[in-house]
């Protein structure tokens, strides 16, 4: 089966899904602002934009902090629950087998007719928070900020696909994959700084952060919050990063997803 | 109580007692992950606030995490098992009995509490962990508990609710998950924040008024309006019982009339 069969089918299939299943569609669209209310909503309940900044200890805007780092969240996580809980999907409605048996490899599969779902989601959800971007920002301010997310997102795609499969793969291995995932993907996003920064996490919560890929793109997307323009230094270091992880990631899960494929053939993980 | 009865309470509390120990991995997957998705919103949250007024917000947004945690897993624990057991055709079995489904729904307090009490302590084991400010003392034990009562029968009722209207028509589980989160935002608003004009409305709201004597038990509001939000909260609280049994009575009229619909919560 070629590959570009793989990621045809997978576009057909998202827009199957949301096109069957309103109420879904309906939910992707508010999920992310009703996240960024809520926090929002209850920071200022509790104190104020001054206290913000000087726990954050950078000048940012927190309206944008929140968008930055909502939208950076929930597309890694996206990702995370895209091609590992896709596995939960497939088991369920009964067709792991086939996929396993498929001559494309397993992971292979999940990635390449996941991807046009990233891009359908992360699209909506930039559609989304655009205007909004731009009311607050005006429009090059918002076109400058918007660009920072697009590049943080796109590239932090990249590390997370190779990050994801491994991930995959040890699922397919333990056959427990819903109670892992459950509390496996906030504890990622805690870990990643998703709404806290890492940089203010205790130490050794810290190493662990240094190594998931999602804490690179968070900061990366939350860099456009900044007041002022951010240092391009930071923005440099940050894409060799993401670029650095996505080498080591793809090229480790391309080792051993093979391994966790064959375990799970051997041990009827199905 | 008669022999039957007992035998029958004693049938309903086995079933879910066994079947939380058969699912141990997924309910401790559920307590762990409601735990952590809780903490990473609330993280978020705090930065906003200053430092020296830290121990008090954490309290405060704490206990009306835990209230609206009650009423989350008693609206799935509650109302979303009524699909599992429409699914497993265990509804017509009952009747045939009769024996009405919603007091095998009834088991699942045992189910619902004991999740909503192991996450309220890995919270508090998280938080203070984090910030060092310990949440389990607290200033008036009785109101909280009091509180705390009003919270769980008021949910659990919503939840029996809920549980009746998934047998005539399909209930969207996302869109109660949305409006689950509504209610956290109303029970964070602290009183003395609303114009004084409508404080009693707002005591009105489900869930509002028994959050309210939950955070003056805790001394994270000051204690205005504790006799109102007593009265209140127990209309509220009685009001939405008999909103529950009689849903509940409507549906399983309207079962025996028409058949079971595989619908349910989803």
């Amino acid at each position: 089966m070629a590959l570009r069969t793989l990621f045809k089918s997978g576009v057909v299939l998202d827009i199957y899904f949301f096109k069957n299943n309103r109420s879904a569609f309906l939910f992707t669209l508010i999920w992310p602002y009703l996240t960024l209310t809520l926090i929002i909503g209850m920071g200022y309940l509790f104190g104020s934009a001054e206290s913000f900044k000087q726990n954050v200890g950078v000048s940012v805007d927190p309206l944008m902090y929140f968008i930055a780092s909502t939208l950076a969240t929930m597309v890694s996580l996206d990702v995370m629950w895209g091609i590992g809980g896709s596995v939960l999907e497939h088991r369920w409605i009964g067709t792991l087998p086939y996929i396993l048996l498929s001559p494309n490899r397993t992971s292979i599969t999940l990635v390449l007719t996941y991807i046009p779902r990233y891009l359908l989601n992360a699209g909506i959800q930039l559609a989304e928070f655009a205007p909004l971007i731009f009311v607050v920002e005006g429009f090059y301010g918002g076109l400058f900020r918007l660009s920072i997310v697009i590049l943080a997102i796109t590239l932090g795609m990249l590390p997370l696909l190779g990050f994801s499969a491994l991930f995959t793969s040890f699922l397919l291995s333990i056959k427990e994959e819903s109670n892992v995932l459950g509390w496996l993907n906030p504890l990622i996003l805690l870990f990643s700084g998703a709404f806290y920064p890492a940089y203010l996490l205790p130490r050794w919560a810290r190493i662990i952060s240094k190594a998931l890929p999602s804490t690179y793109t968070i900061e990366l997307a939350r860099l456009s919050a900044i007041i002022g323009s951010p240092e391009l230094r930071k923005i440099t270091l940050l894409i060799g990063a993401l670029v650095a992880m996505s080498v080591i990631y793809n090229s480790a899960s391309g080792l051993l997803i093979q391994a966790g494929e064959r375990k799970a053939m051997r041990k009827g993980a199905i | 109580m008669k022999p039957v009865a007992l035998v029958r309470m004693k049938a309903v509390l086995y079933l879910h007692t066994i079947r939380l120990w058969r699912y141990k991995w997924s309910f401790l997957n559920m307590i762990l992950s409601e735990a952590a998705w809780v903490f990473l919103f609330v993280l978020g949250s705090l930065l906003f606030v200053p430092k020296e007024q830290l121990t008090t917000v954490v309290k405060g947004a704490f206990w009306v995490i835990v209230a609206w945690s009650m009423i989350s897993n008693f609206s799935s624990l509650v109302g979303g098992w009524m699909r599992f057991f429409i699914s497993i055709g265990m509804v017509e079995e009952h009747l045939l009995r009769g024996f009405s489904p919603f007091k095998t729904l009834l088991g699942r307090l045992v189910t619902g509490s004991t999740v909503i009490i192991s996450s309220l302590l890995f919270m508090a084991v998280l938080v203070k962990g984090a910030f060092n400010v310990d949440l389990l003392t607290v200033d008036q034990i009785a109101l909280l508990i009091i509180g705390m009562a009003l919270l769980a029968i008021e949910s659990l009722s919503y939840g029996f609710t809920v549980a009746a209207i998934s047998m005539r028509t399909s209930v969207p589980g996302n869109l109660l998950e949305i409006l689950n989160l509504g209610v956290i935002g109303l029970m964070m608003i602290p009183i003395h924040s609303l114009p004084e004009r409508t404080r009693l409305i707002y005591l009105c709201i489900p869930y509002t008024a028994p959050s309210h004597l939950v955070k003056i038990a805790i001394s994270s509001v000051p204690p205005e309006l504790v006799r109102e939000a007593l009265i209140l909260s127990t209309m509220v609280c009685v009001t939405m019982l008999i909103f529950a049994i009689l849903a509940m009575k409507l549906a399983n009229l309207w079962i025996k009339k028409n058949g079971v619909k595989a619908i349910g919560f989803w």
